[in-house]
């Protein structure tokens, strides 16, 4: 009886020693490796022209289920349909990815984002925090 | 009529002979896919996708249902196999070369074109898609016309045409080619109605005041009636977070079938402008500064007290509001009259028409006047008299143009200007009398008709009286004379007599330029006996005339049946009748006051030129710009010890009080308006009121409290059941029902009192109040504009952005005489006072008149004025 529970921790105790085989992630030290299908905090993509690609459609506000999202669309200067506001509440997204999904122009993607604790209670992601992801991520390493 | 059975898609159904089965099936709730047709406007059969299959005769047959009349034992399948294959097909046409762009384009979500494509369930098409190219067309602050997203419906086009009678849009080119666009692709030049943007299917037209701030299916749509003029549109707030994103229209809601004009559809954006009151202001060592509710009514209370014990409570005048709601009006009147003991109340119409509650009256009691709005569109004699309907009522003009259009209706315009007025009538007889000279046509035309035997004189000798002195009165004027008096051919005034005495209902619609005028009131009584004769004409029945009074503002109508008069209490009672006096106290608890002006001459500006009234309480009003004279009342405003205004924005009158109030509008309020038709139309609130606005009867109920005797009204429901309690016209109004069905005090009244025999009264035109002088050579003649009307318009963006500048008009002739070019800037002088102007050249109206539209409410054209026609001289000034 004793001899199958030694067998077992032989196996915990090669695995947990080769270092190729550990599960223990170092994070925050080492950030952990997600997979591409990993749905993140949304964040509003950059166009060529340098601004959001996002055109204030309000498809996203509509089918998202926990109603996190919500948007003023205003119109600029060149008649372009455009976000005057774009208002994420972090607390209450649940990560469907139906934003995504819904979205003609692809210009709301959930990416890798997941560390969102804050000091503040109440914080809403608005428009240009949300372009912020994106616009670090472009930047050369 | 006849009424026809017939079977679609299993339903049994009945409808009226001629309907098309389109329409027959709408009106029975089956729903038949189409782009094109619209209820209101003749059918084009353009888009092809009201395709049914039709068994009619026996035979089996495919049509358009659009263009198909019912028929006896017809049976109609609207969704077999091959007509939706067939209507498929037609869609992948239509969406080949479509823009596709629903995520930026503002219809989406209530676009026709992207429903049917929806329902059809619609893949990708076979077809290659063509796209086209052309630019967005954006010449106009208010409409913006894409033409890649254009079904070629041909919807605006008939809107444009038949309901607004301006056809400034219609069908360019031909084939793949075609498009809806101006001719020769000038910028647009309409009444911007923005019937096109109400009408199109798809997003072709686009309100630009909406500017991509909302989607349709985010927004809350609150119907209420348009704070504007008095034809009492219904108006389709649409709201998103708090915020008014845009008004549309709503063809089963009301009385307009849809229809608005720009001050209606555009004219939203002084809800949220930034110069609204927000909070109570009080005058401090000449300054305004903010103060607390509590504070601003404890001090007004404080003063009003001190006004009342040092010179009486008759010290203190009141102006009533056109643009509240009657049970503003109505607690206005009442704390005027109950709480500080004063009968110096009155409103700006009565003002300028003392006469006219009087005859509207009388003219109910003998059952010639004001017809439901709606049914103008069944006339068949319409008599524009004095009037411009299409600056000042413009839906009225497009009920008159859909009775032209489905009646035949004939027309006839009297003015003193050619005012535009655009239809198809084939009788359409225009008499262009001079300035002065209107009761000498209304007599002629009424000569005419007794003279040409075209009424039964013992028929109407039975039902009127007086009508023997009338003919001999009448036999003193002849025609020929009238004509030279009044400028207008004989051959015509005859004409137009003859047909104003054609069967059929026949309504005169009597214009501001007539009740306005210095002898209005004797003007008034001639289209009255004009009007009653006309009634008794031949033998048939269902002739009836009847007179429409035009009103100036949304409640115009509400605020004098109210009783916000000096003369009158609610419902026209009149205040020196003992019996009245005590019914009223017994409803308040409280005595009125004895103090009867009597004197129509003798008004609140008046009385406080000659320092009787020491304090004086306005609510939402401007007297200021709107009074007609307009030295007198800056005066009289200054010689006040205590002026309190009760305003949505700081007016030029609330520029000099001492307190200011602010108040809710339109969209933030609950009540009624009474319009020109005396129907009484619901409110319903959208808006919590900006800042810390109130509405008018909660500040009316508070500062009562404040001043010792309570108002105990938990809502505007049991102000309005008060109402009904007290004032016999308003007897058996329900604010509930009121949702449903609008009520028409009129007809209530017919069902109580029996329509009283009329009595002539002779008319001899009174001597002409016109003082011809060398060196100020023209008339002024004010009216009113289309694009602004009263102090709300002036806060609309796109209002402002459509007519930036009030201008004058003056005839081609007196422009080259004085070498004016359109455009220039000229100084317009009268013995009063003088102002500058920009210069609009016209053909429309006649030598010797200028014209300046008085709807400007920035600009004092009030201060040239006096009390009868105004001489003034045009010059440019040399710099």
């Amino acid at each position: 009886m004793i001899l199958p529970l030694l067998k077992g921790l032989a196996l915990t105790l090669r695995r947990f020693l080769n270092p190729k085989t550990c599960a223990t992630e170092l994070y925050p030290e080492e950030r952990p490796k997600l997979s591409t299908r990993f749905r993140g905090l949304p964040e509003l993509q950059i166009g060529k022209d340098g601004r959001e690609k996002c055109v204030a459609c309000g498809l996203c506000a509509k089918v998202c289920p926990s109603q996190c999202i919500s948007i003023e669309g205003a119109e600029d200067e060149t008649h372009r349909r455009y976000p005057k506001t774009y208002e994420l509440d972090a607390f209450r997204c649940i990560f469907c990815g139906f934003c995504e999904e819904a979205c003609p122009v692809r210009a709301i993607i959930l990416r890798d984002t997941f560390e969102l604790a804050t000091y503040e209670k109440k914080d809403v992601f608005d428009k240009e925090k949300l372009l912020d992801l994106t616009r670090k991520r472009n930047l050369p390493r | 009529m006849n009424i026809v059975q017939l079977v679609i898609d299993d339903k049994p159904i009945s409808a009226p002979e001629g309907t098309n089965v389109f329409h027959a099936a709408m009106n029975n709730g089956i729903y038949i896919p189409g782009l094109c047709y619209h209820p209101k406007l003749s059918q084009f059969g353009g888009c092809r996708l009201c395709f049914v299959e039709i068994t009619e005769r026996k035979r089996t047959g495919h049509r358009f249902a659009c263009a198909h009349p019912v028929s006896e034992g017809m049976v109609v399948k609207v969704n077999t196999p091959r007509v939706v294959r067939y209507r498929k097909s037609v869609m992948e046409y239509l969406l080949a070369h479509h823009e596709l762009s629903c995520p930026t384009c503002d219809k989406s979500g209530e676009c026709g074109l992207q429903n049917i494509t929806y329902e059809l369930n619609l893949a990708p098409g076979r077809f290659r898609t063509v796209r086209m190219h052309y630019p967005v067309i954006r010449d106009n602050p208010v409409l913006e016309l894409n033409r890649n997203r254009c079904v070629l419906c041909g919807r605006c086009v008939s809107t444009c045409k038949e309901i607004e009678g301006l056809s400034a849009i219609d069908f360019q080119n031909r084939g793949f080619k075609t498009v809806v666009g101006t001719a020769f692709d000038r910028p647009l030049e309409c009444s911007f109605c923005g019937g096109c943007v109400a009408v199109c299917p798809t997003g072709a037209w686009q309100d630009r005041t909406l500017g991509f701030r909302g989607r349709a299916w985010e927004f809350t749509s609150t119907p209420t009636i348009c704070p504007y003029c008095s034809v009492g549109c219904t108006v389709v707030v649409d709201t998103k977070a708090g915020n008014v994103r845009r008004i549309v229209s709503n063809d089963r809601l009301g009385i307009n079938e849809g229809n608005l004009c720009v001050k209606g559809r555009f004219g939203h954006e002084f809800i949220h402008s930034p110069e609204r009151l927000k909070t109570p202001l009080i005058r401090r060592n000449g300054e305004f500064s903010p103060a607390t509710w509590n504070d601003a009514l404890d001090y007004v209370s404080k003063r009003f007290q001190e006004i009342i014990q040092k010179y009486g409570g008759t010290s203190i005048g009141g102006i009533g509001s056109e643009r509240c709601t009657n049970e503003d009006n109505y607690l206005f009147q009442k704390f005027c009259r109950a709480v500080l003991g004063t009968n110096v109340i009155d409103n700006i119409s009565n003002m300028k028409s003392p006469y006219l509650n009087r005859l509207i009256y009388q003219s109910v009691v003998n059952g010639i006047a004001t017809p439901f709005l709606r049914e103008l569109e069944q006339a068949n004699t319409l008599f524009f008299f004095g009037a411009d309907v299409t600056e000042a009522h413009p839906v009225i003009g497009s009920m008159a143009r859909k009775a032209i259009r489905l009646n035949n209706a004939n027309l006839v315009i009297a003015n003193v200007r050619d005012v535009q007025f655009n239809s198809n009538a084939k009788n359409d007889v225009r008499l262009f009398y001079t300035l002065g000279s209107q009761i000498i046509l209304i007599n002629a035309l009424m000569k005419v008709i007794i003279e040409e035997g075209l009424v039964d004189e013992k028929k109407a000798e039975a039902a009127t009286n007086h009508f023997h002195e009338l003919c001999s009165a009448l036999n003193m004027v002849t025609v020929s004379e009238a004509s030279q008096q009044t400028g207008v051919p004989e051959e015509t005034i005859r004409n137009a007599a003859r047909i104003l005495a054609k069967p059929g209902r026949c309504h005169i619609i009597c214009g501001k330029d007539i009740e306005e005028d210095p002898s209005g009131e004797v003007a008034v009584k001639a289209l009255l006996n004009l009007c009653a004769l006309l009634n008794i004409l031949g033998n048939n029945e269902d002739k009836r005339a009847s007179v429409l009074f035009s009103r100036s503002h949304n409640n115009s109508q509400g605020v004098n049946d109210m009783g916000v008069v000096p003369e009158f209490l609610p419902g026209y009672l009149d205040l020196n009748d003992a019996s009245h006096r005590e019914r009223v106290k017994k409803i308040w608890g409280r005595k009125l006051p004895e103090h009867v002006v009597k004197e129509d001459s003798v008004n609140v500006i008046d009385l406080m030129l000659n320092g009787k009234v020491k304090a004086l309480y306005v609510i939402g009003e401007n007297p200021v710009m709107t009074y007609p004279y307009g030295k007198d009342v800056r005066e009289a405003c200054k010689k006040l010890d205590f002026l309190v205004v009760q305003d949505a924005f700081l007016t030029e009158t609330a520029q000099m009080a001492d307190v200011v109030l602010p108040t809710a509008i339109f969209a933030e309020k609950e009540g009624t308006f009474t319009n020109m038709g005396m129907t009484v139309q619901r409110l319903n609130r959208a808006l919590q009121p900006a800042g810390e606005a109130r509405q008018d009867w909660e500040i009316l109920c508070e500062l009562a409290k404040k001043m010792g005797y309570s108002f105990s009204y938990l809502s505007v429901k049991e102000v309005l059941q008060e109402i009904g309690s007290l004032s016999p016209i308003y007897a058996g109004i329900q604010y509930d029902r009121l949702k449903r069905k609008e009520f028409r005090w009129i007809s209530s009244f017919y069902d109580k009192n029996p329509r009283a025999p009329y009595t002539f009264e002779i008319i001899r035109p009174p001597s002409a109040a016109i003082v011809k002088r060398k060196d100020f050579p023209y008339l002024l003649l004010t009216g009113a504009s289309l694009n602004h009307h009263g102090s709300f318009s002036r806060h609309a963006k796109a209002l402002i952005a459509i007519a930036p500048e009030c201008f004058v008009e003056i005839s081609r002739k007196v422009a080259q005489d004085a070498g004016i070019l359109n455009g220039d800037t000229v100084t317009i002088e009268s013995l009063q006072n003088k102002i500058k102007l920009k210069v609009k050249v016209t053909d429309r109206i006649p030598e010797g008149i200028v014209f300046i539209p008085e709807d400007y409410e920035w600009v004092p054209v009030n201060l040239l004025r006096n009390k009868i026609y105004t001489p003034v001289k045009i010059y440019k000034e040399t710099e």
